[in-house]
């Protein structure tokens, strides 16, 4: 229920932190089966809702327990200048109406909540893959530090692609060099403190198995262990995992975002299909993006 | 306490103690402190969302087109911090939609413009029409064209150059003279870069993600409105689509797709489609008249503050 305060899960090993276990009250963790120390990877195209969904988790975490929340701490990495406070702000606010029917009174009182939810979210702007790195080396204090911290977003960890690729010239491992420190980071930073780590991946490469034509890929690749997350899925031809290894051994669930279809009503339906190393089959889910967040239309 | 040597840790050498020695660094502790203070200097610190909203309410505005049409496409208007796309096929007004905007933007809104102009198309006669019409005094008129600041390029890496300029110093300067800068158009971003890309070449996709960031700095750190300007391709159903892929497809955070109207080739009717926007349901259509920018209607203003017709100071 709604009220239920969040349940506080011990680490299996001695001498790590309670962490509040984000799931609870939120279907769409449970749904997908992600666990605290878990790596979800939101791949897709532009506009697929990927920054929709991410917005979503982060007013579900921050609000207050009253209203349906979880009252978690959330630190949202921007390596693109792609976050926009302002929608933020309007989900939320939509949230919270939604919490209180009773109509609270005052514009101030609900300004004041807002912004004590908002508290509750650092945002950091990272501009290179080398400050990426340093900046999660300094947030492993604060994840230390703070108990109540237990979502960690990354939108988007493969900004820097293209110019790590530039700059590390013919070999692989220079290219790939920044992005796999910053994925045995993450990795280190899961298991010690339990958190989640989302992060999003913009779909540039195109699937040769789908269309050999005109795509954006040059030559060679690196990422040739895509073997692992072959979709089952092929609708989409651009869903091809490009990042380093590093980076793909540590996810644990991956989520395709596409657009749907149109709905009879006009209203564009998005879908999101998610894999996991630990279960077989592909989990789906539909959903639309309103005026004051997601809503959900899931099927199983 | 450690003393360095050699050997005490991986990656501590001969050479690296001495160049350590010389710096007067001797103990790990020491070590540990430059350590501290280099990520002080580099990480990026987190802000507390709050904050960041309070900063965001008192600096975002939004600068009206001076068309109503297209203001009510873009939810009022240019926003300020972010990267609005204007994509159409060549002929189809982008250009003369630029323009107008800079014409309103100066003389309606009497803020500072910057242009950059990769194509050789800013003609500064056309601009004088434009503002002929809205108002017949001469000083007028030339006060608005000098809020209106040209740069020319004609290639990427100056434009690299010339983003990075206004970055450090060329904003700032300009500020300072009275007006204040609140737009920046980039006309066309996708002239200095379709040539760039394709093929086997990684130097492109590096250059056009370079070009991407620094306009997404400068629009959210001097809180600008950047309207950039691309060229379309046809998808694989024989759709029209913007240009430059699916890597600068997340820079804008607004895109408009300019066609002209079927069946009317010559005259100054366009429609603008909304394909990508965090405000609006997507493919709202618009149409408007590329000759008579500014007609007489009234249109709705969202909760945020709007940039109207300001008084001289």
């Amino acid at each position: 229920t709604a009220n239920e305060r969040p349940r506080y899960r011990a680490e299996e090993s001695s001498g790590r932190s309670y962490r509040p276990d984000c799931r609870t009250p939120n279907p769409f963790l449970i749904q997908f089966c992600i666990h605290p120390g878990d790596v979800v990877e939101f791949h897709g195209l532009e506009g697929t809702g990927k920054t929709e969904t991410l917005y979503h988790l982060i007013t579900r975490c921050i609000m207050p327990v009253q209203s349906g929340g979880l009252e978690v701490a959330v630190v949202f990495v921007d390596t693109d200048y792609h976050f926009d406070m302002l929608r933020l702000v309007s989900v939320l606010e939509g949230r919270l109406a939604e919490g209180s029917k009773e109509g609270d009174g005052s514009e101030n009182e609900s300004e004041e909540r807002v912004r004590s939810c908002l508290c509750r979210l650092s945002v950091v702007h990272c501009n290179s893959s080398v400050q990426l790195l340093l900046t999660l080396q300094y947030l492993e204090n604060t994840f230390s530090s703070q108990p109540s911290l237990c979502l960690l977003i990354i939108d988007s960890i493969s900004s820097f692609y293209w110019v790590d690729r530039f700059n590390g010239g013919e070999s692989t491992v220079c290219q790939e060099a920044n992005l796999r420190k910053c994925a045995e980071l993450l990795d280190r930073l899961r298991r010690n403190y339990g958190i989640v780590i989302f992060a999003t991946t913009h779909a540039i490469m195109r699937n040769y198995a789908s269309d050999p034509g005109v795509s954006e890929v040059p030559g060679s690749s690196s990422s040739s262990s895509s073997r692992r997350w072959r979709s089952a899925d092929s609708t989409t031809d651009f869903d091809k995992p490009y990042l380093c290894k590093a980076w793909q051994r540590i996810v644990t669930h991956r989520m395709l975002f596409t657009k749907s279809h149109v709905s009879k009503d006009h209203k564009q339906v998005f879908s999101t299909a998610c894999t996991s190393i630990m279960t077989k089959g592909v989990k789906r889910c539909l959903f639309h993006v309103m005026e004051d967040g997601i809503k959900f239309a899931c099927d199983k | 306490m450690v003393i360095l040597r050699e050997g005490v840790c991986p990656g501590i050498n001969e050479e690296f103690i001495k160049a350590l020695q010389s710096e007067d660094i001797k103990t790990g502790v020491a070590l540990v402190a430059v350590r501290r203070v280099l990520l002080a200097q580099y990480t990026a610190f987190p802000v507390s969302g709050a904050d960041l909203y309070e900063e965001l309410l008192s600096s975002t505005a939004i600068l009206s087109t001076g068309n109503p049409s297209l203001d009510k496409l873009l939810d009022s208007g240019l926003y300020t911090g972010e990267i609005t796309e204007l994509a159409g096929s060549p002929g189809s007004g982008k250009s003369q939609v630029c323009f107008s905007v800079a014409v309103n933007i100066s003389h309606q809104l009497k803020q500072t413009v910057f242009y950059i102009d990769t194509k050789g198309g800013m003609c500064a006669n056309r601009l004088l029409q434009m503002l002929q019409s809205k108002t017949p005094n001469m000083e007028e008129q030339m006060e608005a064209l000098q809020k209106i600041k040209v740069l020319r390029v004609f290639d990427v890496f100056s434009l690299l150059a010339c983003l990075q300029n206004l970055r450090s110093n060329g904003l700032q300067k300009a500020s300072v003279g009275g007006g204040s800068v609140k737009a920046l158009m980039v006309d066309s971003v996708s002239a200095v870069l379709s040539s760039m890309l394709g093929g086997k070449q990684n130097e492109g996709m590096s250059l056009l993600m370079q070009v991407a960031g620094e306009l997404k700095m400068i629009a959210k750190d001097f809180n600008i409105a950047v309207l950039v300007t691309n060229h379309v391709t046809k998808d694989g159903n024989g759709h029209l689509k913007a240009g430059l892929g699916q890597s600068w497809s997340h820079a804008p955070r607004t895109r408009v797709l300019l066609q002209r109207i079927e069946g009317a080739e010559t005259s100054s009717l366009r429609t603008a489609t909304l394909t990508k926007s965090s405000r609006q349901a997507c493919h709202l259509v618009e149409g408007f008249d590329l000759c008579h920018w500014s007609e007489e209607r009234r249109t709705s203003i969202s909760g945020k503050r709007k940039l109207e017709e300001r008084s001289k100071p």
